[in-house]
C-alpha cells in the first residue's frame, strides 16, 4: 500500500515524538513510524533526565513515568573518595528525574497521536529514495511492503542511524565516539543514599563512567560506558567486575538487562539536506560529558517538527529553507557541547590517582560553597592541566 | 559474521558500520556480506561481545 504525507519522522523515540507532535501541531500531515510492536521497549538508557528541560517542552511530569526524584550528584574516585553534589547548589546536567521510559516515551508518542500524527507501530524503513518532490521511504510495516511519499524525512532512529546516510549526509558515529554501553536494572541494592545518582570513575569505565541510578528504595540501573578506543574488555566484563566489588550492588539481582551505544562525539555537522532532518541520537544531540541524550533529543525533535511544518507551509523543502534547523540547534545546544567536549576530553586524561587527588580535595570543601566556578579554580589548584583545558570555558 | 543468539538488536554495532552493512530489526540483525568489509569494529563496539568475524 501506498501512503502521501507531509512529514514523515522514522524513529519514535524522545526526538521523533516530539518532532511529530510539533509538527502536527503546526499544521502538517504527519506520519510517525517505529520498528518496535512496543514503543520504549525495551529501553537502552539508564532514565536520568533534567526536570527543567522537561517543563520547557511543554511536558508536564506526570507520575507515570517519573520512577523517582533525585536530590543530587556522588562522585566516586577510583580509591572511593565520594564528592556530594546537591541540587540546591549546582545545576547538574540530565539529573532531577529518574524515568520509566518504557511509559515516558509511550506517552511522548500519545502526545504526537493527539497533535494529529498517524503512528504506525512494527513498521520499520528498509530504504530510501529521492525522487522530485520529496522522498519515497520503502518500510516493512507487519509483514507488509509499503511506501510512504513525503515532502520532508525526519531521521530520529537513534544511535544506529542509518536514514540520514542513505539519503546522503555523511552523518555515522565514528567508532571513537561510540560510547559501548550495558546496564542492569537490579533489585536488593544497599544504596547509602537511594534519592541520589552516581557516577564511578577512572579504570573502573575506561573511556566512561560507571554508573547507579536508583529507581526505587532498593531498586537501580546499574550499567557502564565505556570507549573502545580504552579498553580491550566488553562493557559487560567490565560492569559484572564492578558489582561484585561495589558493596552497593553485591547481593543485588537483575531483573533486566540493556545494551546500546551512546554517542558522545558532539552534534554532527550534516544533520540537514534537501527534504531531510537528522535529530535526536543519530545527529549526535547527547552530552558529550555524561552521555546524556533524552533532553536533547526532544528539544531537536521540536526544533525540527517547527522547521520542517514551517517549510511544508513555504512549500520550500530545500536544503536552505530547512538550514534554520541547523542554526537553532547550533545556538542552543551545540555551544554548549563544545564546553562539555573539551571538559570529556580533560576528564580522559586524568588517570586514577589524579582523580584520587582531585576527589581528595573536593572533599574538603563545604558543599554550599561548590558552583562551576569553584569547581574549577579547584581543579586547577590541584590539576594544574585543567587551567589549559578548562580555565576558559566555565 | 558470526552472530551469537544472545544479541539484543541494539544497534551500536550498526551505528558505526561505516560500509553501512547493518541492518537492525526488532528481534534479528542481518549483516550484509557484500557490503561488510571485514573491518571488525562492530566486533569491538558491542557491549555483550555477540558478533564475531569467521
Ligand atoms: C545504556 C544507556 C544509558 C543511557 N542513559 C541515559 C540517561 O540516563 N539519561 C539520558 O538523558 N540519556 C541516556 N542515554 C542516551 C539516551 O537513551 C538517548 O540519547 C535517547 O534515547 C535518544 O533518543 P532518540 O529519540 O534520538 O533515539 P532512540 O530513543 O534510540 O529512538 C530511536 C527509535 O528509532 C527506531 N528505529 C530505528 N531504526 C528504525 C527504522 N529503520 N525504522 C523504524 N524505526 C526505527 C527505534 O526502534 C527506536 O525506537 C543512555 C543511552 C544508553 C545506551
Ligand atoms: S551491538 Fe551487539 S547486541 Fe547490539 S545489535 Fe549489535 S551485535 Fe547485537
Ligand atoms: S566488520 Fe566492519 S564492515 Fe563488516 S559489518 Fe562490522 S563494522 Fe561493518
Amino acid at each position: 500500500m501506498d501512503y502521501t504525507t507531509d512529514i514523515l519522522v522514522v524513529g519514535a523515540g524522545p526526538s521523533g515524538s516530539l518532532a511529530a507532535r510539533e509538527a502536527a501541531k503546526n499544521g502538517a500531515d504527519v506520519i510517525l513510524i517505529d520498528l518496535k510492536s512496543e514503543i520504549g521497549s525495551p529501553k537502552r538508557c539508564a532514565e536520568g533526565v533534567s526536570k527543567q528541560g522537561l517543563i520547557d517542552l511543554g511536558i508536564q511530569p506526570d507520575k507515570r513515568w517519573i520512577a523517582r526524584k533525585s536530590n543530587g550528584v556522588r562522585l566516586v574516585s577510583p580509591d572511593q573518595t565520594s564528592v556530594w553534589l546537591s541540587e540546591d547548589t549546582i545545576e547538574l546536567p540530565e539529573s532531577g528525574f529518574v524515568l520509566e521510559r518504557k511509559v515516558f516515551d509511550k506517552h511522548m508518542a500519545m502526545d504526537a497521536a493527539r497533535a494529529g500524527a498517524k503512528i504506525m507501530i512494527k513498521t520499520r524503513a528498509t530504504s530510501l529514495e529521492r525522487v522530485d518532490d520529496g522522498i519515497v521511504v520503502t518500510a516493512n510495516k507487519m509483514g507488509e511492503e509499503i511506501k510512504i511519499h513525503a515532502h520532508i524525512v525526519i531521521a530520529a532512529d537513534g544511535p544506529g542511524s542509518r536514514i540520514g546516510r542513505w539519503a546522503g549526509l555523511d552523518c555515522n558515529t565514528k567508532f571513537n565516539n561510540m560510547e559501548s554501553c550495558v546496564q542492569y536494572e537490579m533489585a536488593g541494592l544497599e544504596m547509602e543514599n537511594n534519592n541520589v545518582i552516581q557516577l564511578y570513575f577512572g579504570t573502573v569505565a575506561p573511556g566512561g563512567y560507571t554508573w547507579i541510578f536508583p529507581k526505587g528504595e532498593d531498586i537501580a540501573n546499574v550499567g557502564i560506558g565505556v570507549l573502545k578506543t580504552h579498553t580491550d574488555k566488553t562493557a559487560i566484563e567490565l560492569l559484572d567486575e564492578f558489582i561484585k566489588n561495589c558493596p552497593e550492588t553485591q547481593h543485588a539481582q537483575p531483573v533486566e538487562i540493556n545494551v546500546g551505544g551512546d554517542p558522545v562525539g558532539g552534534l554532527i555537522e550534516e544533520r540537514y539536506g534537501d527534504n531531510i532532518l537528522v535529530v535526536g541520537d543519530a545527529a549526535g544531540f547527547v552530552n558529550p560529558l555524561t552521555g546524556g541524550g533524552i533532553n536533547t533529543a526532544l528539544e531537536s525533535g521540536v526544533y525540527a517538527g517547527i522547521v520542517a511544518a514551517q517549510a511544508i507551509t513555504d512549500g520550500d523543502y530545500s536544503k536552505k529553507n530547512l538550514k534554520e534547523y541547523y542554526n537553532l540547534t547550533k545556538e542552543n545546544i551545540g555551544k554548549n557541547y563544545d564546553k562539555y567536549k573539551k571538559a570529556k576530553e580533560y576528564l580522559l586524561s586524568l588517570n586514577d590517582d589524579e582523580l584520587n587527588d582531585i576527589a581528595h580535595e573536593f572533599v574538603k570543601v563545604d558543599i554550599d560553597e561548590i558552583s562551576p566556578k569553584t569547581l574549577v579554580k579547584l581543579l586547577i589548584k590541584v590539576s594544574p592541566k585543567a587551567l589549559l583545558k578548562l580555565g576558559k570555558l566555565f | 559474521m558470526i552472530i551469537q543468539e544472545y544479541c539484543m538488536y541494539c544497534g551500536a554495532c550498526a551505528g558505526v558500520c561505516v560500509a553501512d552493512a547493518i541492518d537492525v530489526q526488532e528481534l534479528k540483525i542481518v549483516v550484509d556480506d557484500e557490503k561488510c568489509t571485514k573491518c571488525g569494529l562492530c566486533v569491538k563496539a558491542c557491549p555483550v561481545a555477540a558478533l564475531s568475524l569467521e
